[in-house]
């Protein structure tokens, strides 16, 4: 007698849903990937799950806060102009595993970071933040489990409001969090000061 | 009342447009993007809100989600879906990631589970605005019974993974799987989704 394979294969296929609403963590989520790669059904009904998703989605929309948007192209500017100029930061942004976190900070403006594990580097820029007297920089930390260690000095923006050029700095460890402090000109080897923004790196 | 930009839900018939626009993302064109950034950015922070409530934070998710679409509309293909689709993908699965992080900081934080839950939903017609696109989706739910509306706008909206649907509702996990599924297929026939 042959087992009956059925009831298993009808469980797995009922995970489509849940797949498509993004609700499946952790070893279920695997597990439907998995069925997903070889089942013949189950990526067109994840594709129509998926758009179904997203008109519930469209039909949620609201007005966003009219500064969205300069923040927004404004990081885009950066980020294009990093990629037409330096090889390096180029090369970071296309990998496949760079994340994007973003956040306002506590002195002003918003600060962007582009991480890579494979790179184990992040790319750094910021929209808006204060100008600093002389005497000042701004330092990009990379925040473990064993404390903060340097991860180089903010360039200026080229006036008030403007974007940073992109920072690349390397030595990004798994579980680091990237975070800014404002810090005497040169820098610091260890803060000297409370972080004006930490960027949670998922 | 004097609209500032085209009514958000309206954005549908030129479809099209999009794919075309994000195809040219996809190589670089910051005056595709900014064109994208019109369309799309109503319907990414309103879902976005939608699920973490938090303006702040909102706003923080979305300018990370629509930095991922700029960066990564090269990967978009039209063969496989919509653009409309492909970026309000990328919008909840960012907000979902948000808030199941909370969560478990929130537990780690020793709070008692039952607070580790997000908080409950209003009822879709509440938030939802007044456009033909969100009264077709409300028409479409109302058609569902309702544990698979529940189960669905816990899902989606609030962010729930499914068994914390399960235990919301108080209801088996197998039963919350198969009436997400029937209720997804109902929704997808009841809208006429193109896929």
């Amino acid at each position: 007698m042959r087992i009956p394979r059925l009831p298993l294969r009808r469980a797995i296929h009922d995970l489509a849903g849940a797949y498509a609403l993004d609700a499946l963590d952790g070893a279920e989520l695997a597990r439907f990937e998995r069925h997903l790669a070889t089942c013949r059904t189950c990526p067109d009904e994840v594709r129509g799950f998926t758009a179904t998703a997203a008109a519930l989605g469209l039909a949620a929309a609201a007005t966003p806060p009219p500064s969205l948007k300069g923040r927004v192209l404004a990081d885009v500017a950066v980020l294009a102009g990093a990629r037409a100029v330096d090889a390096e930061i180029a090369a970071l942004l296309t990998e496949p595993d760079a994340r994007v976190a973003s956040a306002a900070t506590a002195a002003g403006g918003s600060a962007t970071v582009v991480a890579s594990s494979r790179a184990a580097a992040v790319v750094f820029t910021s929209v808006g933040l204060p100008e600093l007297p002389p005497a000042s920089v701004y330092e990009l930390w990379f925040i473990g489990t064993g404390g903060a260690r340097p991860a180089g000095l903010v360039p200026a923006a080229s006036g008030a409001g403007a974007a940073t050029p992109p920072l690349r700095a390397p030595g990004l460890e798994p579980g680091d969090a990237v975070g800014v402090t404002v810090e005497p000109a040169g820098g610091s080897a260890a803060p000297t000061t409370t972080p004006i923004v930490v960027l949670a790196l998922r | 009342m004097e609209p500032i930009r085209p009514d958000p839900g309206a954005a549908e018939p030129d479809d099209a447009d999009l794919n075309v626009l994000l195809t040219r993302v996809g190589r670089g064109d910051q005056a595709a993007f900014e064109a994208v950034y019109d369309r799309v950015a109503p319907p990414v922070y309103g879902l976005i809100r939608r699920v973490l409530r938090d303006a702040a934070q909102s706003e923080e998710v979305s300018q990370e989600t629509l930095l991922e679409v700029w960066r990564t509309a090269a990967r978009f293909d039209p063969a496989r879906g919509s653009a409309v689709t492909w970026v309000m993908t990328i919008a909840h699965r960012r907000a979902v990631d948000r808030v199941r992080s909370e969560t478990a900081a929130a537990q780690r934080e020793n709070r008692v589970a039952a607070e580790a839950v997000p908080a409950a939903p209003d009822e879709v017609a509440e938030t939802v605005e007044a456009s033909l696109e969100a009264e077709r989706v409300r028409r479409c739910l109302d058609g569902l019974t309702d544990l698979q509306r529940e189960s669905i706008t816990l899902a989606y909206y609030s962010g729930y993974s499914y068994p914390q649907v399960a235990s919301a509702l108080g209801v088996a996990l197998g039963t919350i799987k198969t009436r997400i599924r029937d209720g997804l297929k109902r929704l997808r026939d009841c809208l006429g989704v193109a896929w």
